[in-house]
């Protein structure tokens, strides 16, 4: 996901199109560019980084015109670097072009460019595009003709805008697939990936369906169709909506959002090519000692893994809190430890891994964002492809951590041959099988979260407990209750509550057990002797269990049964669906579910 | 862009209300339920709205006129005879123009504007948009499957299985391409719908904030309380009249010229409605709204209650869980029961055959123009057709 804007003016433009980009910032945030056509010549400057980091390195309101486009990237393909960022020239330098999406011909498209003579500067497919539009231009002298012409050739998706000094009052903008909205001002007007790129502007927008395109000057809007350029009527969309409204994009919350995307965020992080997760085992193999890092949800994620990586590697990894690594570690020379961190910003960890490679360590992360501090820091970076995550409070990046750490334990586990690669593969497969579980039962059990949060969202103390690898699950998915919700949830093993903590229960005491499947039948056991010790002295039990776990139903006042599942991806199921919990449960609270109370995305600071 | 309401149809399920009214000509909280549909539509940036109206129009024309109350251009499409949804959008189709457009049905309500949300994603995407929420239950609604970017994969009927999906919540932005897939699935608007996910994207936008599909009586009553609870504060008319030794307590709302005498407790939130007359030492309670016009006699209860107008309640009544029509007089002592007394679930008769309302409280639901005589005692969800004449009960 990308973001880009456009506009069409009589006046200086530079400072509105930095804002329409800043406004969309949620879309993307590795890097930024803005080009401006003035006096007959295109100047663009980009850089990596967010848009006012961009902004202090190139001074891009220095940029005079009255016409520009502007970009804020998020990397899929091609690594972030300045030459990767927007808008791209054409080789000619004659066109320049924004583009949002992904085209999937771009390679076939790019050799058949280069046997025209045409050179390239970065690894972009857009980079591919404006250069077909300059070839087609050549033949034709006619930039709309050029710019319908280039676009058939390509397939994939776009949302993409078009500058060019031979139409130097013109923007031609174009969509399938990604979204593009214009904007009608008086004697100017505005592109946008969506409405908050002008909103600040003009309230009136039209908004382009796929196949359409249009040629914008600074008082007039034509739309087309690309299959035949034949003009469509658009109608006129007041927008009466403040920015808060639009900003969440139609959705009630990014939280949700992002839990929903869960499915296609393990898919992502099962594409990950066997290389890098290799790269991570390696590391481990290599080292005497071997350590997980973590601080905060990804402490969790890396304790989750510390469980798969004795089972499935029989290599005990000691897992340390980023904030406590120093003190407490004893990395040497010969060691390694991997770190998690979404931002690849976070403070602590950074902090320790720096540590960890004074004392002469290996180091590894999986890291989300792209070209951050730590993915540049470490000696082998997982990233893990997960987009851009906007709530503060992380599900689906977590939840492509402990994939990818998973998928590091089974590459480790035959390797030290624990697991023979025939175990490795049915681990695998139920891996492979993980997204489609997770979307059924997101679809199936939403509404069965949703009433027992409209119960319990009143109740002021949970116990969440599990045991083995539901423990860190239940660690995990107490810290996500606290965060969103400002409820306290205790997360800890089942099998530590009649060592104290049964002193607290009693009915307005809540528990949340993460049941495993019967066939685990040790885990199972301890599991609901622990929930008879809560029932029996008066608390309220509430459980994630199987189907056909009669046992597990007949102890639990309140259940949720999910569709059987594969024992290594049991506890994933369990902590998305923990996540859905807490998220209706901060609903019912009406708490400010995407930017909790004294809480940043990305912890920064010591 | 354009809106299209639908309101034409008689709505049998929700009788004895419907009798004599269009669904949308119901009132909550003091408002017929169109004028909150209406309110938010022109805050989300509409302009122009069609409604499709057939059943009791008269009384919407007369109420609604022109739109321009409410800053738009309303224009009426009538829908002769009533045959389904997609049936109404062919009828509406001429004045479509070919163009995008915002589709509403008319018995539901939201908390919130839903319809910003929806156009906020049909502009995010230039797809079709449905809004979709998640009801307590989901078996009376269409249940949708979502994938990872909120487009809807799957539709499934009143699901019989373990399941609770986001269901389709009644409001929708639909491209023209709607038009083709209902030719070709006979204007029926499921399988229109399900062609068309089919043939393009359809984007989810999940509405979360309160949601109600008004379908039988006792709905009038979540939807009232629905309204309510957004109340933040009393607002008393300048003109209302009240006596010594009234009682105000929280979001109480009292209009014009209406008269509270002495001793008479409000207990927000609650609703008084212009020109009514409240006796003395009367009990307003929550989510009471007494409609214009009415007289509330001395000494009575009413609790979680719609009185819809113009009716008269004598003297030592209690209304509870109940909704009573427009011009109903109910005489001295009547009481509607709004409980059983094992704690049972009230279930109300209706024409398709009895239904487990799921609330331990509910009382009565009186048609308009209905006349109860004295001391009667009305058991938990009776529904009384409109213009039912009982005499007094009388014991010598």
């Amino acid at each position: 996901m990308c973001g880009i804007s456009g506009i069409v003016s009589a006046e200086p433009i530079s400072r509105r199109l930095l804002s329409s980009i800043r406004s969309q910032e949620y879309r993307g945030y590795d890097s930024c560019g803005m080009g401006t056509l003035h006096e007959g010549t295109l100047h663009i400057r980009k850089s990596t980084g967010g848009v006012d980091e961009v902004n202090a390195k190139e001074d891009l309101l220095a940029l005079q015109g009255a016409l520009g486009i502007a970009h804020t990237r998020w990397a899929t393909h091609g690594g972030v670097t300045p030459e990767n960022a927007h808008p791209h020239r054409s080789m000619n330098g004659e066109f320049a072009l924004a583009h949002n999406g992904i085209i999937s011909n771009y390679q076939e498209l790019r050799e058949e460019l280069k046997s025209q003579g045409i050179t390239f500067h970065s690894q972009t497919d857009t980079e591919v595009l404006v250069n077909l539009v300059q070839v087609a231009y050549q033949t034709c002298e006619d930039v709309e003709e050029a710019f319908v012409a280039a676009l058939h050739r390509v397939e994939g998706s776009f949302g993409v805008i078009l500058m060019t000094p031979h139409e130097p009052e013109t923007l031609f903008c174009a969509k399938h697939e990604s979204p593009l909205v214009i904007g009608l001002g008086v004697n100017e007007n505005f592109i946008g990936s969506d409405i908050n790129a002008f909103l600040e502007y003009t309230r009136r927008a039209l908004v382009l369906e796929d196949g359409e395109y249009a040629v914008l000057k600074r008082d007039t809007c034509a739309v087309k169709q690309l299959s035949n350029q034949q003009p469509v009527d658009k109608s006129v969309l007041m927008v009466d909506w403040d920015t808060e409204t639009t900003k969440k994009g139609g959705f009630a919350h990014y939280m949700l959002k992002e839990i929903f995307d869960e499915p296609h965020t393990i898919r992502q992080a099962l594409k990950v090519p066997d290389p890098s997760i290799q790269g991570l085992a390696q590391i481990l193999e290599d080292s005497q000692q071997g350590y997980l890092m973590g601080v905060g949800t990804t402490y969790y994620v890396a304790q989750i893994a510390q469980y798969l990586f004795s089972q499935m590697a029989g290599r005990y990894l000691p897992t340390i809190s980023s904030d406590e690594f120093a003190e407490v570690s004893s990395i040497q020379s010969g060691d390694a430890v991997i770190a998690v961190s979404q931002s690849g910003e976070t403070y602590d960890t950074k902090t320790a891994l720096q540590y960890a490679q004074r004392q002469g360590a290996k180091t590894g992360a999986v890291v989300n964002v792209m070209g951050s501090s730590i993915s540049m820091l470490v000696d082998h970076v997982v990233m893990q492809g997960s987009g851009p995550e906007i709530c503060v409070v992380s599900t689906k990046a977590a939840l492509a951590q402990v994939i990818l750490l998973m998928r590091t334990a089974l590459e480790l586990g035959v390797r030290t041959q624990r697991l023979t690669p025939e175990q490795a593969r049915g681990h695998q497969a139920a891996l492979e099988s993980l997204p489609e579980a997770v979307e059924a039962s997101l679809n199936e059990q939403s509404g069965f979260l949703r009433n027992l949060a409209r119960q319990t969202h009143q109740v002021q103390n949970w116990l969440f407990l599990g045991c083995g690898i539901y423990y860190p699950v239940a660690m995990e998915s107490a810290l996500k209750m606290k965060e969103v919700t400002y409820q306290h949830a205790e997360g800890m093993p089942a099998g530590f509550l009649k060592h104290g903590t049964l002193s607290l229960i009693e009915p307005s005491v809540h528990s949340l057990f993460f049941i495993p499947p019967p066939e685990q039948k040790g885990l199972h056991d301890r599991t609901l002797i622990a929930m008879e010790e809560i029932r029996t002295r008066g608390g309220t039990v509430v459980g994630f269990c199987f189907q056909e776990d009669e046992r597990a139903q007949s102890i639990l006042h309140h259940a949720i049964v999910l569709p059987s599942e594969s024992t290594f991806t049991a506890p994933l199921l369990q902590m998305v669906m923990a996540q859905l919990l807490s998220y209706y449960t901060a609903l019912e609270l009406k708490r400010a579910i995407d930017k909790p109370r004294n809480l940043a995305k990305s912890v920064t600071v010591g | 862009m354009k809106a299209v309401i639908l309101a034409a149809n008689n709505s049998p399920r929700l009788q004895p209300f419907t009798e004599t009214r269009a669904k949308a000509m119901i009132r909550v909280g003091g408002h017929y339920i169109l004028e909150y549909t209406l309110k938010a539509l022109g805050e989300a940036g509409i302009r122009e709205v069609l409604l499709v109206v057939n059943h009791q129009q008269d009384a919407l024309r007369r109420f609604f006129g022109d739109g321009s109350a409410w800053g738009l251009h309303l224009d009426y499409v009538v829908q002769e005879p009533v045959l389904g949804i997609g049936h109404a959008l062919e009828v509406c189709r001429p004045q479509l123009e070919n163009q995008s457009f915002l589709l509403v049905y008319g018995d539901t309500l939201f908390h919130g504007n839903p319809y910003q949300a929806a156009l906020q994603a049909y502009s995010g995407s230039g797809a079709s948009v449905a809004t979709v929420a998640l009801p307590p239950s989901s078996r009376d609604f269409g249940n949708v499957y979502l994938d990872h970017e909120m487009r809807i994969t799957r539709l499934v009927e009143k699901p019989q299985g373990a399941m609770a999906n986001y269901v389709l919540a009644g409001v929708f932005v639909l491209t023209p391409q709607i038009f083709s897939c209902l030719e070709a699935c006979e204007r029926d608007m499921a399988r229109s719908l399900q062609q068309l996910l089919e043939a393009t994207k359809v984007q989810a936008t999940i509405w979360e904030e309160g949601w109600i599909d008004i379908i039988y009586p006792w709905h009038i009553l979540e939807a009232n309380q629905m309204v309510m609870d957004t109340w933040t504060h009393a607002s008393i008319d300048a003109s209302a009249k009240l006596m010594g030794n009234v009682q105000i307590q929280g979001a109480v709302v009292v209009e014009e010229n209406v008269v509270i005498e002495s001793g008479t407790v409000l207990k927000g939130p609650c609703f008084i409605g212009k020109n009514s007359y409240i006796g003395n030492n009367t009990l307003v309670r929550h989510h009471s709204a007494v409609g214009p016009l009415s007289v509330v006699g001395y000494g009575s209860e009413l609790k979680n209650c719609v009185i819809f107008g113009s009716s008269d309640l004598g003297r030592l009544s209690f209304i509870g869980d109940s909704v009573v029509g427009e011009g109903v007089q109910l005489g001295s002592g009547v009481t509607t029961v709004n409980h059983h007394w094992d704690q049972q679930t009230v279930r109300c008769s209706l024409a398709e055959g009895t239904i487990d309302t799921q609330l331990q409280k509910a009382g009565a639901f009186i048609g308009d123009g209905s006349i109860i005589g004295a001391r009667h005692t009305i058991s938990p969800g009776a529904l009384v057709p409109s213009g039912t004449i009982h005499s007094d009960n009388l014991s010598l």
